[in-house]
């Protein structure tokens, strides 16, 4: 049994030790432990330095808020985690733990010389001292802040760990299983209602846990709690341990995170470790409870200083007394009773001391009776000790007139300021708060969420005003589901009902501006920054709390907010209200990143989606690029070749003979209905009405901005039926787009679209050999000029499939479109891939389709376009139905700017060099303008030499289609390009290769 | 993983707490009209239900509802080009759309005790508000999938192609998940 450990104590398992080691030194706890009560047991208070003046530092807490024991833990090969509270982590058989912030060691840290230089660093200590030169910011400020940053080292490893997500819907959500949740549980329970209950802690019970002597509805409290949970499960509520709800948003969705293997030796692998919950609830009751305010003053954060209620959890929770010699400093009477446990327990309270001039008869008799010494009246000035507490310095104050001090040898200091009720998910809400001055502090008024608030949360005391507050409160969360409850009351005996009085920083006689009296322990905040702050111009607090970071670190300000805001407020001479108190913001608790990504990581990152011809174009060694979120082809490299000799490959065989292409990532969009080509109409730039059944027609869809939006060959498969095609990117923008406009604008019209991207698998053929290769195969229609000319489409059959065969062109040579049942896509692919052997048949990916219709001016939409080129600046005026009485973007192609002169026009760019041009690249003009020289346009498109005899380029320059013929210059880093204006069609100008050739082709 | 497709059917996943399997062709058809659907009930022997998420069925057909002017229609593959006439026959008289997409999707098969559980992992819909004998469109891990609740822990779900395999990775996780972990959920 460790030295400390008070047998039969506690709820830890005596009969389970657990070996765990703290900076390599192997140390035992018990089943139940925190790393925390674990070292506590053996006497180990300093844990960890701090932030700024890497003082030792040990737990001030025994939960979630605690700021200084912050450690790393090691769970095996690449888990490691780092700024995990000590408090909160359960010891398991091997668990590795490390402390923090300290070289070369815990006991002996060089940075330790930041305190000694406190001085130096006082608020506003960065603003001040990184402000110039200005040259010293990024070779020596920021490095140097960037190194002295930050607790914990940042994991180097990859996080080996899986992590889940769920969604939970339930009609009521309870957080915190205190007595507030507990009872409104109970009060919920058994009435046909889902309820779920949470809890940060290993085990529920909240303040119960800390608080054996009571006694409820005749039960002892862990009888009543046993008995409650198991009530509680049985009627089908659910209860979750080791679960935070970290963030409260909009529409009572509450955020929580489920830690799940962190507390085992071995878990499954399969098992995730943590579980990110969006939880929908109809009513949310709030019993998260109160936080114990530190005190302040000189040395309040010497490793064996700590809060009145930890030191009475450590004991009736845990089983371990924090140390063999007390003294108490309290202004609330909360702390006396942490005394008598620990006195009951064999620590010795030396004193208690109180702020107060008086306090209940029952707490002094209570204490006479134990023989402790109490000094009312009285403050505490200073702390002495090297890494763990040993004196502290004991003060009467007399009418304001603080008297010469006492020293008192003790081991551990338990301080209390009284509690703070925990607002941090009532905040997130955007609940409004009022300040309550008799409590001195901020309890919670309104919100617009539906929850309500119990307990300790709104600034009640005791475990009966407690428990029946839960009561009450469910009971309201009920009557607003419907559902009327019991109501009732708890009858507590031996509660321990109490008050306070609260106060800023203790009084002293020594200089309070030379007093280390921290207010935020992780930051290493202290009154006299807070001052100082003020005193230099802060008037709000959220200016103070920027100046000098108070409330700004990890436990955003649990323990500092309130003491802080009561400092300030002093300082400036104003009440509270009037200061103000700074937003809490999601997460309530540090929460990993792997709980956000959820299952999103690694290959599973986002959606990749894939054709059913994919896994050919894997196993026959395609280079893949990303398209929205499809994986295309880009290139089929053969054997050593590298991206431009196997696009060179692939461009001259299509141009040679037949290549074959997926093309099934095209959007696709069935318009359907007596009113289906007014819709194409409207919704169109070009004229359908007469279009052919049997025919298609390039099709150019504006914004009403009149700016190119997407553009596609559409076929009209009967007199009200229109296969759409959409780009790659843009299926699911146009759909959405056209749904909108017939929903909103023309619901009068009879047609319906129908997404049909995914229902056709769609396989290219192009090139003079493409009607040869495909003739066998196809029934129905002969493929020829007569038969089936050039912008043709037909429900016919191919190769014994049911078929939408297409004859259009992307490539400027002969080329199909056979579009399938999508799952036969792959047999398609493969019936034509085998037959087309004789043809020299070439496979070729979108680099190749991007070269072949680059030759042939045709644009891509969101390459040679960027949201801002009309039809007529892309040279498509052609498109636009000069006669059509409306469509979308007609009006806006009237705006005068959109008709000025000027504008940027596409046009091909020809370089003198014979160099390739970089996409992205500026225009300009005159190369021997002065710098910043104007820029008068870009390069849309580049490509090397592909099957033309030079690289050639698309670019957007001002009033570029009239200047054919002129020189540009693109400047560059090494060089200025110059490059000749041209037409955008590089190679068959007459379209003669559209054309299907005689038999003998 | 292997890209899924209703050409090979496949057992995902298999364990006490769920089962995931792709499945095989099936004929689909989206139905889309308004007014008077008294025609088209003549035609395709049955009486679309007018609820969202509500289904109707008849010998080898079944309709689920899925939005104001919206159907689909799950039928054997073989006879989808029956169906599609039998529509078209009733054209002129009420206009409406009727489009196969039997090629456009894979059904997931995803059965057991704690199915349900498992849909919840990407599935921000409360699956308890599918009820038994109902279905829905909603999303599941960011792709757009339509769930049929067919018996007590008995669901399949029909999404694209392209988004099978991802979908299924997920489901396969989750199931994986599932099978380690106690079955008390709390």
């Amino acid at each position: 049994m460790s030295r400390y450990r008070v047998p039969g104590k506690g709820r830890v398992d005596a009969a389970r030790p657990v070996g765990f080691t703290f900076d390599g030194a192997a140390y035992h706890g018990l089943a139940g432990d925190t790393v925390a009560s674990a070292l506590l047991a053996n006497g180990v208070h300093l844990m960890g330095r701090s932030f700024k003046y890497h003082r030792p530092r040990g737990p001030v807490s025994a939960g979630s808020e605690e700021p200084n024991a912050l450690i790393g833990t090691r769970r095996g090969p690449g888990r490691f985690e780092p700024n995990t509270r000590a408090t909160m982590q359960e010891v398991w058989e091997g668990l590795q733990t490390t402390s923090q912030n300290k070289y070369p060691s815990l006991r002996f840290d060089i940075g330790a010389v930041n305190d000694a230089a406190y001085m130096l660093f006082s608020a506003g200590f960065y603003y001040k001292t990184f402000k110039w030169p200005q040259s010293f910011w990024h070779k020596v400020y920021e490095p140097f802040i960037r190194a002295a940053a930050g607790l914990g080292v940042a994991p180097a490893e990859e996080d080996p760990d899986h992590y889940a997500s769920r969604y939970l819907h339930c009609d009521l959500l309870i957080v915190g299983a205190g007595p507030a949740g507990l009872a409104a549980a109970v009060e919920a329970a058994g009435r046909g209602l889902s309820v779920a209950i949470v809890d940060e802690n290993a085990e529920a019970g909240g303040t119960l846990l800390s608080e054996p002597q009571a006694v409820i509805d005749g039960q002892k409290a862990w009888d009543w709690l046993a008995q409650t949970l198991k009530h509680l499960k049985a009627a089908g509520v659910r209860v979750m341990t080791r679960t935070t709800a970290f963030g409260y948003y909009h529409q009572n969705m509450i955020g929580l995170v489920q830690k799940l293997t962190d507390h085992l030796a071995a878990p499954s692998a399969d098992l995730p470790r943590e579980r990110l919950w969006r939880v929908r609830a109809r009513q949310v009751v709030l019993a998260q409870g109160a936080l114990e305010k530190p005190l302040i003053f000189n040395g309040n954060d010497r490793p064996g200083v700590m809060l009145a209620g930890s030191a009475q959890t450590y004991l009736n929770r845990y089983g371990v007394r924090v140390g063999d010699e007390a003294v108490v400093v309290t202004s609330h009477d909360s702390a006396w009773y942490a005394a008598f446990d620990l006195a009951d327990a064999g620590t010795r309270i030396k004193a208690i001391v109180d702020t107060r001039e008086k306090v209940s008869e029952d707490l002094l008799s209570a204490a006479r009776l134990r023989g402790i010494e109490t000094r009312l009246s009285h403050s505490v000035t200073a702390t002495g000790g090297r890494l763990r507490l040993a004196h502290v310095t004991v003060n009467e104050v007399d009418c304001g007139q603080v008297r010469e001090g006492q020293r008192i040898y003790c081991d551990c200091l338990l301080m209390s300021g009284g509690w703070t009720p925990s607002l941090h998910l009532f905040s997130h809400t955007k609940g409004s708060l009022q300040w309550d001055a008799d409590l001195t502090t901020f309890l919670p008024k309104d919100t617009p969420e539906d929850c309500v608030i119990a307990g300790a949360g709104r600034g009640l005391w005791g475990i009966g005003a407690a428990l029946n507050d839960g009561t009450e409160q469910a009971r309201a969360a009920l009557r607003a589901l419907g559902v009327e409850g019991a109501g009732g009351v708890h009858a507590v005996d031996h509660d321990r009902s109490g008050s306070g009085t609260t106060m800023r920083e203790l009084p002293t006689d020594r200089n309070p501006g030379r007093a280390k009296a921290f207010v935020d322990y992780q930051n290493d905040v202290t009154a006299k920054d807070l001052r100082l702050a003020v005193r230099e111009g802060m008037r709000s607090i959220e200016h103070v709390k920027r100046y000098t970071t108070n409330g700004m670190a990890t436990d955003q300000g649990k323990m500092s907010n309130i003491n802080g805001l009561n400092i300030a407020a002093d300082a400036l001479g104003k009440p509270q209200p009037e200061v103000g108190l700074t937003t809490f913001r999601p997460p309530y608790t540090p929460t990993s990143f792997g709980a956000f990504a959820g299952y999103h990581r690694g290959d599973h990152f986002e959606v990749v989606r894939k054709t059913q011809i994919d896994p050919w174009a894997e196993e026959h060694g395609a280079v893949f690029e990303n398209v929205a979120q499809w994986r295309r082809a880009r290139y089929f490299p053969k054997p050593g070749e590298d991206m431009d000799a196997a696009v060179r490959r692939e461009c001259a065989a299509v141009r040679a003979s037949v290549g074959i292409f997926d093309a099934s990532t095209l959007g696709k969009i069935e318009v359907v209905g007596p009113d289906a080509v007014e819709f194409m109409n409207r919704m169109y730039t070009n004229p359908w009405t007469k279009l052919a059944p049997g025919r298609c027609r390039y099709g150019l869809l504006l914004g009403d901005d009149g700016f190119i939006r997407d553009d596609g060959v559409i076929g009209r498969l009967s007199q009200d039926r229109f296969h759409v095609t959409t780009t790659t990117g843009g299926a699911a923008r146009v759909m959405n787009m056209m749904e909108d406009y017939l929903q909103t604008e023309w619901p009068d019209l009879n047609v319906w679209l129908t997404s049909t991207t995914e229902e056709w698998s769609t396989v290219a053929l192009n090139g003079p050999d493409a009607a040869t290769l495909l003739q066998p195969f196809v029934e129905g229609v002969d493929l020829t000029e007569d038969a089936f000319p050039h912008m043709s489409c037909i429900e016919c059959t191919v190769a014994g499939l049911p078929a939408r065969l297409f004859r259009i062109s992307f490539t400027g040579e002969v080329g199909f479109e056979v579009n399938v049942p999508a799952p036969y896509g792959r047999q398609l692919w493969e019936t034509l891939w085998q037959a087309g052997q004789r043809h020299d048949i070439c496979a070729y990916g979108t680099e190749t389709m991007h070269v072949l219709r680059a030759e042939k001016g045709y644009i891509i939409v969101g390459q040679d376009t960027d949201g801002t080129v009309t039809p007529y600046d892309a040279g498509m005026g052609w498109a636009v139905g000069k006669k059509k009485p409306d469509f979308v973007g007609m009006r806006g192609l009237a705006r005068p700017d959109l008709t000025a002169e000027g504008r940027k026009q596409l046009v091909g760019l020809l370089t003198k060099d014979g160099s390739k041009l970089e996409e992205g690249a500026q225009i300009v003009f005159d190369p021997d303008q002065p710098i910043p020289m104007k820029m008068v346009g870009h390069v849309t498109s580049s490509y090397d030499i592909g099957t033309t005899e030079r690289p050639i380029a698309l670019a957007l320059i001002e009033g570029g289609h009239d200047r054919m013929g002129e020189t540009v210059h693109i400047p560059m880093p090494d060089r200025t390009i110059a490059a000749t204006i041209t037409g955008t069609v590089f190679v068959d100008p007459e379209n003669a290769r559209l054309k299907i050739r005689g038999e003998s082709a | 993983m292997k890209t899924i497709t209703s050409l090979t059917p496949a057992m995902l996943a298999d364990s006490a707490a769920v089962r995931v399997e792709s499945l095989g062709p099936q004929g689909r058809i989206s139905l889309r009209a308004r007014g008077d659907l008294s025609a088209l009930n003549g035609a395709l022997g049955l009486d679309l239900p007018t609820r969202i998420g509500h289904r109707a069925s008849t010998e080898g057909m079944e309709a689920l509802c899925l939005g104001p002017d919206e159907w689909v229609l799950v039928l054997a593959h073989d006879r989808v080009d029956a169906m599609l006439a039998a529509l078209g026959a009733v054209y002129d008289d009420h206009p409406h759309s009727a489009t196969s997409i039997s090629g456009r999707e894979v059904s997931l098969l995803i059965d057991g005790p704690r199915a349900a559980e498992l849909l919840a992992i990407a599935c921000p819909r409360d699956i308890a508000t599918i009820a038994e004998g109902a279905g829905r469109r909603t999303v599941f891990d960011g792709a757009s999938v339509v769930i049929w609740h067919d018996a007590p822990g008995r669901f399949r779900m029909d999404v694209w192609n392209s988004f099978a395999s991802f979908v299924a990775q997920t489901l396969i996780t989750g199931a994986r998940e599932l099978a380690a972990e106690p079955v008390e959920g709390g």
